[in-house]
């Protein structure tokens, strides 16, 4: 069946969705014809097949019964469209914490949908992809965190794409941390099958005035799914967001992470460490945009290429006249281990005020032969020499991310993804 | 026994002829000494045995118990035996001194059985004691941020740790004050045993008070020019480089020579 604004329809009252949502998917379905798609620089992607075309589908998801993630307290598994596990302490869910599917959220939680989803951190009508993504948008998660209340155990999620079949994943998660709360949240991003899939993913993060939100993430999208993954903060006064991001996809993605520092004393702190092997396509644009008086914002990511694949590091760094005081900081490095590989590191900083400070650092290089040489003179094979002069490459970011359990899974996942990445080399 | 043979051995660095057919052999058990001015090629020959691909060999071999290791990458000759202790070590961050040094130990040996951990860290913390090293140099970053001094025992370190069958040490006094060059004299003495042989490059005599050679060659012009025992040493203090050289009539200009 082809996809229509009648079959959107029909999928927003099968799944008995409020008015106001049909009515928004609707309305950007038609926006999403006269929209452009964005454009990053360096970032050449348009002729992916990134655009969503596919009908929505009303089955549910079957699943292999080795599904991989690691069971744990106050957790959110969900495969494809269909949501595998959900379960939160009681004391939380007495506190009034919410952690729940997209469904769900829709049917119980309406007014905190209607008010946040879209409507503040990611607009729809942004461009063509978010509003296909407004339009079509069919699994998700949404995560509140009241006022005052600090959540000790790491929220965690496995959002598992389903390519065992032809199915676009149009995922959307919205996290919510109400004034001074405090929540630390570890998502995993993979894929269970290979049929060449398309998935939209926005992460939408709305961090109310002092609330302080950790969040992890570790993308293992499979190789033949071809993604735009969309990650926005949006900061009120003094809020804090630390991002710690793992890029091991596999396939070709486009990172799209942005932090609007809106309020006075707001601060994200963006790492992000990268890897790309085979023939894959990587880029990921970071920006962090100062609109609140002292407010900071810092990139730091590293990258890694093997093989023939491609790494390209946009840092954005935007100071909005009248951000007194605002700090943009950024650095962006990319290893190149191959004569095939390609990467690129570009800093951008637009400075609107005169009373700031904004740095930038980056670059391009390959491994150091004689570090390599020595590593070797001692008997190490050559992949596990570079392997190691990799993780000093990567320890900077790597000792940076706040969370113990997060950087030794990230340190994990690194060596599983080089292992892999050198197999096919 | 082992035996490592350097059979006419031609190096080549940038297109410029710096080893002119180098032949030497060496056994298990024995220490040798290479001496020579500045600029003869000393460095060129300890690099061109372990390996180093900057160095082209253009003619001659190097043979282990008779098999050729020309065509063999560095990581393989070293798990063949061999080890040299480098006059600049590279810096490595993020991985500690104490992970690499296992990492080698365990690249040695079969995958599915490892060195035990309990065992590795007894070893090396009695091995660190005797060179006087503190606890703290094991979970340090590899060489990063050590002095001279600190990198070449960490060098001796290494060795005693692998245990090499052939060790070449590339000036390893350079930069040394007494009491180091004591201690690194100290590791290469303890190593010393019927299956460990060396190679002990260097300009002075001074190390081979601490460590005595079986036998001492002098190398000039990228070539061995003279060998004998460490009474050739006392000579060469006594009487320079250019002296030996005027002795044996040899037209070679030295780098450090005045005009």
């Amino acid at each position: 069946m082809t996809l229509t604004k009648e079959t959107i329809e029909a999928y927003s009252v099968f799944k008995k969705e409020p008015n106001f949502f049909t009515e928004k998917r609707l309305a950007a379905w038609i926006k999403a014809d006269s929209l452009s798609l964005p454009s990053f620089q360096k970032i050449r992607y348009q002729k992916w097949p990134i655009q969503l075309q596919n009908d929505l589908k009303k089955e549910a998801d079957t699943w292999p019964d080795d599904l991989l993630f690691t069971p744990s307290e106050n957790q959110l598994v969900e495969c494809g469209t269909t949501t595998v596990k959900c379960q939160l302490d009681e004391a939380l869910t007495a506190q009034g914490v919410i952690l729940t599917d997209l469904d769900d959220a829709l049917k119980k939680h309406a007014d905190l949908m209607e008010t946040y989803f879209m409507t503040t951190a990611v607009k729809a009508d942004e461009n063509k992809l978010t509003a296909q993504h407004q339009a079509l948008v069919s699994s998700g998660a949404l995560l509140y965190i009241p006022k005052n209340t600090v959540i000790k155990e790491p929220i965690t999620s496995y959002f598992i794409q389903n390519a065992l079949q032809k199915k676009d994943y149009v995922h959307h998660v919205l996290i919510i941390a109400d004034t001074n709360s405090e929540v630390s949240y570890l998502e995993n991003l993979l894929t269970v099958g290979d049929v060449a899939n398309t998935a939209n993913i926005v992460v939408e993060v709305i961090a109310k005035a002092g609330s302080h939100v950790k969040f992890a993430s570790f993308d293992r999208l499979g190789a033949n799914t071809t993604t735009y993954l969309n990650r926005r903060g949006y900061l009120e006064n003094d809020a804090k967001i630390d991002w710690s991001m793992g890029m091991m996809n596999d396939g070709n993605i486009v990172g799209d992470f942005d932090s609007d520092l809106k309020g006075a004393g707001s601060h994200a702190e963006v790492k992000v460490i990268a890897i790309s092997t085979g023939k894959q396509v990587q880029g990921i644009d970071t920006r962090v945009t100062n609109y609140g008086k002292h407010s900071i914002g810092h990139i730091l990511q590293h990258g890694v290429i093997l093989a023939k694949s491609a790494l390209i590091f946009n840092g954005i760094g935007h100071i909005i006249h009248g951000a007194k005081g605002a700090d943009a900081q950024q650095e962006s490095r990319v290893l190149m281990l191959s004569t095939k590989a390609r990467g690129d590191a570009n800093p951008i900083l637009l400075i609107d005020d005169n009373d700031v400070s904004a740095g930038h650092a980056a670059s391009v290089g390959r491994v150091d032969q004689s570090q390599l040489y020595y590593l070797m003179s001692r008997g190490l094979p050559q992949k596990i020499a570079e392997r190691l002069v990799i993780r000093g490459f990567l320890g900077p970011v790597l000792t940076a991310v706040p969370n113990v359990t997060v950087r030794r899974q990230l340190s994990d996942m690194i060596e599983e993804k080089l292992v892999n990445g050198q197999a096919d080399e | 026994m082992s035996t490592l043979k350097i059979k006419d051995l031609h190096v080549e660095i940038e297109n410029k002829e710096i080893l002119k057919g180098v032949n030497l052999t060496m056994k298990s058990g024995e220490i040798h000494a290479i001496m020579g001015p500045n600029g003869t090629g000393k460095s060129t020959l300890s690099e061109s045995i372990m390996g180093n691909p900057a160095y082209k060999v253009t003619q001659g071999d190097i043979l282990i118990d008779g098999q050729s290791i020309l065509d063999k990458p560095v990581d393989e000759r070293a798990r063949l035996g061999l080890f040299l202790a480098m006059q600049y070590p590279a810096e490595i961050p993020g991985v500690t001194n104490a992970e690499f040094i296992r990492g080698a130990i365990n690249a040695r040996r079969p995958k599915e059985n490892p060195i035990s951990i309990r065992q590795f860290l007894k070893d090396l913390s009695k091995t660190m004691d005797f060179l006087d090293m503190t606890d703290e140099m094991a979970e340090r970053y590899l060489n990063e941020g050590f002095s001279g001094g600190e990198k070449k025992r960490n060098e001796i370190l290494q060795m005693m740790m692998i245990k090499p069958k052939f060790a070449i040490l590339d000036e390893i006094d350079s930069g040394l004050d007494i009491d180091a060059l004591k201690v690194v004299s100290k590791g290469v003495n303890e190593m010393r045993g019927p299956e460990f042989s060396a190679f002990i490059i260097t300009h002075y005599q001074r190390l081979l008070n601490y460590i005595v050679p079986d036998v001492v060659h002098v190398m000039m012009g990228g070539k061995i020019v003279k060998t004998g025992g460490p009474e050739l040493a006392k000579k060469l203090e006594d009487e320079g480089y250019a002296g030996l050289r005027d002795e044996l009539g040899l037209d070679i200009k030295l780098t450090d020579e005045n005009a």
